[in-house]
């Protein structure tokens, strides 16, 4: 019996051991170290052909992160920008962004920052055409938490648009 | 009474001023011992129990190590490299300009700079920006630093473990071991400490002649 749990174990390392050459079987030790601090909420959208809509895209900051505003207060900060990719039939304005909130880093008060927390939702005016309509775009972002920053990352962003 | 009650707040705000910067150190540390974490998973953790991730982080810092060579450019475009420095005690610091904790730090080593100078400490500030030079020298005059800031490349951060998270410091000892390494913002006082502890104990001896000195009048 002891025999066994042992040879058990030993089996096991041995995957391990090959898992580790070969990465993990799902692929996931092979994907970069980085992580998402932003998760975008996709939702169907419905406007109407020929009018002018406001498709609304619903973000969400990881709790304990905050990312700078579309308008941070230094032109050295990244900011929060989402850009649409063009697509057949759709006529995209310009985003229009949140206002953020005042921010300070515990350790320096008389610099503010002006930020994302949270949810946050970014509009979008569009005027379509009939018919069903996936837009692309990325968001560009730079998160920190309390005591340092991530490199800026890029999210792809979907949205789907019924028009009738 | 007006007088207690200032002082009273005054007190307060520094202890949770205190607190909010314990927070910070803590999050810092809890991300590093989670990266370390999360860099084990893949090696068979399920062999392996929770006791041992300890262990396990060890393995991914580089301290103990010595400290990986690199040969990068600075802002007057001139090539520097780690080994220029060798037998002087080193602090390589990865930052950025759109990383406010890693510039609020920068003024604090120009201070220590000028302090420990003497005793050999150099500090490298490698950015770790997609800016381009210029941008980088305007942000440094801006924050009134004047040790060598180099210009990152793709071999540098890879070498130290991926700098996925700035500021990291990692304190290069005179045998070019990283004696400490550190992620995120620290206390001004914990920075000191750990550039008194990589410069090591050259101070004592003009102490003691100062000493001797006394005594002998």
């Amino acid at each position: 019996m002891k025999a066994a749990v042992v040879a058990l174990m030993l089996t096991g390392a041995n995957i391990a051991g090959v898992a580790q050459q070969f990465g993990d079987l799902d692929g996931s030790s092979n994907k970069p170290k980085s992580q998402e601090f932003i998760v975008y909420a996709a939702e169907q959208q419905a406007a109407v052909a020929g009018k002018s809509s406001v498709l609304e895209l619903n973000f969400r900051v990881v709790d304990g992160l905050h990312v700078n505003s579309h308008t941070p207060k230094s032109d050295l900060l990244i900011a929060t920008t989402l850009t649409m990719d063009a697509a057949p039939g759709v006529k995209v304005g310009d985003a229009v962004y949140p206002a953020g909130s005042l921010y300070s880093f515990s350790f320096d008060p008389s610099e503010k920052l002006d930020v994302y927390t949270g949810g946050f939702t970014v509009k979008l005016p569009v005027v379509a055409q009939a018919g069903a309509h996936t837009l692309s775009g990325k968001l560009r972002y730079q998160a920190c938490d309390r005591a340092a920053c991530y490199p800026p990352k890029i999210l792809p962003v979907q949205v789907a648009v019924a028009v009738r | 009474m007006v007088i207690v009650a200032g002082i009273c707040l005054m007190l307060w705000a520094g202890w949770h001023n205190l607190r909010d910067r314990k927070l910070a150190l803590e999050q810092a540390q809890q991300h590093r011992m989670a990266q370390s974490m999360a860099g084990q998973a893949a090696k068979g953790a399920a062999a392996q129990g929770a006791a041992s991730s300890q262990s396990d982080a060890k393995e991914t810092s580089l301290e103990g190590k010595p400290a990986p060579q690199f040969t990068l450019v600075d802002l007057q475009g001139k090539k520097v490299s780690l080994k220029d420095y060798k037998g002087r005690p080193v602090l390589v610091n990865f930052w950025a300009t759109w990383c406010a904790p890693c510039k609020l730090e920068m003024p604090w080593f120009e201070e220590f700079r000028k302090k420990y100078g003497p005793q050999g400490f150099e500090i490298l500030g490698i950015a770790e920006d997609d800016a381009g030079k210029d941008e980088i020298a305007k942000a440094v005059k801006r924050i009134n630093v004047s040790y060598p800031i180099l210009l990152t490349d793709p071999k540098v951060s890879p070498a130290y473990g991926g700098v996925e998270y700035l500021p990291e410091s990692f304190y290069v000892d005179r045998n070019g071991i990283v004696q400490t390494e550190t992620s995120g913002l620290g206390s001004k006082d914990e920075i000191e400490a750990n550039i008194k502890r990589l410069v090591g104990t050259g101070a004592t001896a003009p102490a003691a002649t100062t000493t001797t000195a006394a005594n002998g009048q």
